[in-house]
């Protein structure tokens, strides 16, 4: 599996735990005080809870269930109901490479993650799930128009929609599943943002409404 | 002092939605708890006679009696709220934008919240149709939160919550029950994660706390 976008770090406040897929590794992602992003397996070592629902204290994350500790490596920190034991280094959930270019959170499930480079000067625009194949999702973005004109396609993931330029990120969640992140130009205005953030909700309607009727 | 009596189902969001408005307005209120499963105790004579519709809740004050949860809410907080923010009546533009939302709350409940009685009491209701407008009213709540992110604000009106974020919350909050994780949701996620920051804010099953608001260094 390549390093994969799983989203905007715009959407990930310090102290603030999502959850997310990479070729169906579930993840949790999560965002240390100090504002550092970590992507770990799912999972609590002690009982299989989904760490996706725990809380960050400090820089551990802590799992809801019973409330042990990790650290910035994975490893086991802290045991409440054991408040005086140092935890084995055993105790430890598996942890994947993370890097941040371009406001987007990169994650690969082997070896140190790559982030595929952003044509533009970039700001996030929104980060969307979309039930449709990469290839149905492109000829959306082809397809739908933008304050009356057609898009152009630059290259694969820009389109030019009117005066701005969009970079379509796609991460396959599983067959027919995409999460997409989507940059705009940096100088977009919030009212760009707005009408391109519709763009955006018309291009997964149409490759929603495409993929039915096929 | 109590100041109204609240017939409440603990599971119900509609319910929530008024123990979270009494809460975050730090009013104390009188519960009568209602068997709505399985016993259809909202269904039976006495609760009929109460409150005709056959729905919970219903807020009893006095002789007012309410059964919708958008007028408990504006009710309660035109007669609790001191500051005016929480129902900005007196703003037409705020106002609207309020009453918008609260006629979206509706929507709501009828889609995700009758998906989630279905996917957790096998409450019969027409399934396809009911999943593909919590889908629709969802991505439609996403849009517009994320319109609100690019103009820099948290909340669905003005600047600060108002009754529209609590009519809101609870089957946003809650549309996992019914299998509609918020992962794609990003703006959701943190707008949600907003209101469960307020200071009074109240948990229910399947709303669990924000543990991480307390600033101790251990704890479970």
């Amino acid at each position: 599996m390549q390093t994969a976008p799983l989203g905007l770090l715009r959407d990930l406040d310090p102290k603030r735990v999502m959850r997310a897929q990479v070729g169906g590794q579930d993840l949790v992602v999560w965002r240390a005080s100090n504002g550092d992003v970590s992507a770990w397996d799912n999972r609590c070592p002690h009982r299989g809870m989904a760490l996706s629902h725990g809380f960050v204290r400090g820089n551990d994350l802590a799992c809801l269930y019973h409330g042990w500790h990790y650290g910035s490596t994975g490893a086991c920190s802290y045991i409440p109901a054991h408040p005086d034991l140092d935890p084995p280094e055993t105790i430890k959930t598996a942890v994947f490479s993370v890097a941040i270019a371009d406001g987007v959170i990169w994650v690969s499930t082997k070896g140190v993650a790559q982030p595929a480079p952003v044509p533009m000067a970039s700001q996030p625009l929104r980060c969307f799930h979309v039930q449709a194949r990469s290839d149905g999702l492109a000829h959306a973005c082809r397809t739908v128009a933008f304050e009356g004109g057609a898009p152009e396609q630059i290259e694969p993931g820009l389109y030019r929609l009117g005066a701005r330029r969009v970079f379509v990120l796609e991460n396959p969640l599983d067959e027919d599943r995409i999460q997409v992140t989507a940059l705009v130009d940096a100088d977009a205005t919030p009212n760009d943002c707005a009408a391109l953030s519709r763009w955006c909700d018309a291009v997964r309607r149409l490759a929603q409404t495409e993929k039915v009727a096929a | 002092m109590t100041q109204f009596t609240l017939y409440d189902y603990v599971l119900s969001g509609n319910c929530y939605k008024i123990r979270l408005m009494a809460g975050l307005l730090g009013v104390a209120y009188y519960t009568v708890p209602v068997d709505f499963y399985p016993g259809h105790e909202h269904r039976s004579e006495p609760m009929l006679a109460l409150n005709p519709s056959g729905t919970l809740p219903v807020l009893v004050a006095d002789d007012l009696v309410l059964s919708e949860t958008q007028s408990m809410l504006g009710w309660l907080a035109t007669t609790f709220d001191r500051s005016g923010t929480w129902y900005p009546v007196s703003d037409a533009n705020l106002h609207a934008q309020v009453l918008q939302w609260l006629g979206f709350s509706a929507r709501l409940t009828a889609s995700v919240g009758a998906a989630r009685l279905n996917a957790m009491l096998d409450w019969p209701v027409d399934v396809r149709a009911v999943r593909a407008a919590s889908r629709k009213d969802l991505d439609e709540l996403e849009l517009l939160l994320t319109d609100r992110v690019f103009s820099g604000r948290t909340w669905l009106v003005g600047e600060g919550p108002t009754i529209a974020d609590i009519a809101c919350f609870p089957y946003a909050a809650l549309s996992p029950d019914a299998g509609f994780e918020h992962d794609g949701y990003p703006a959701i996620r943190n707008w949600l994660y907003a209101v469960r920051s307020l200071p009074g804010f109240v948990t229910m099953p399947g709303i669990h706390p924000l543990h991480e608001l307390r600033e101790d260094t251990h704890d479970g």
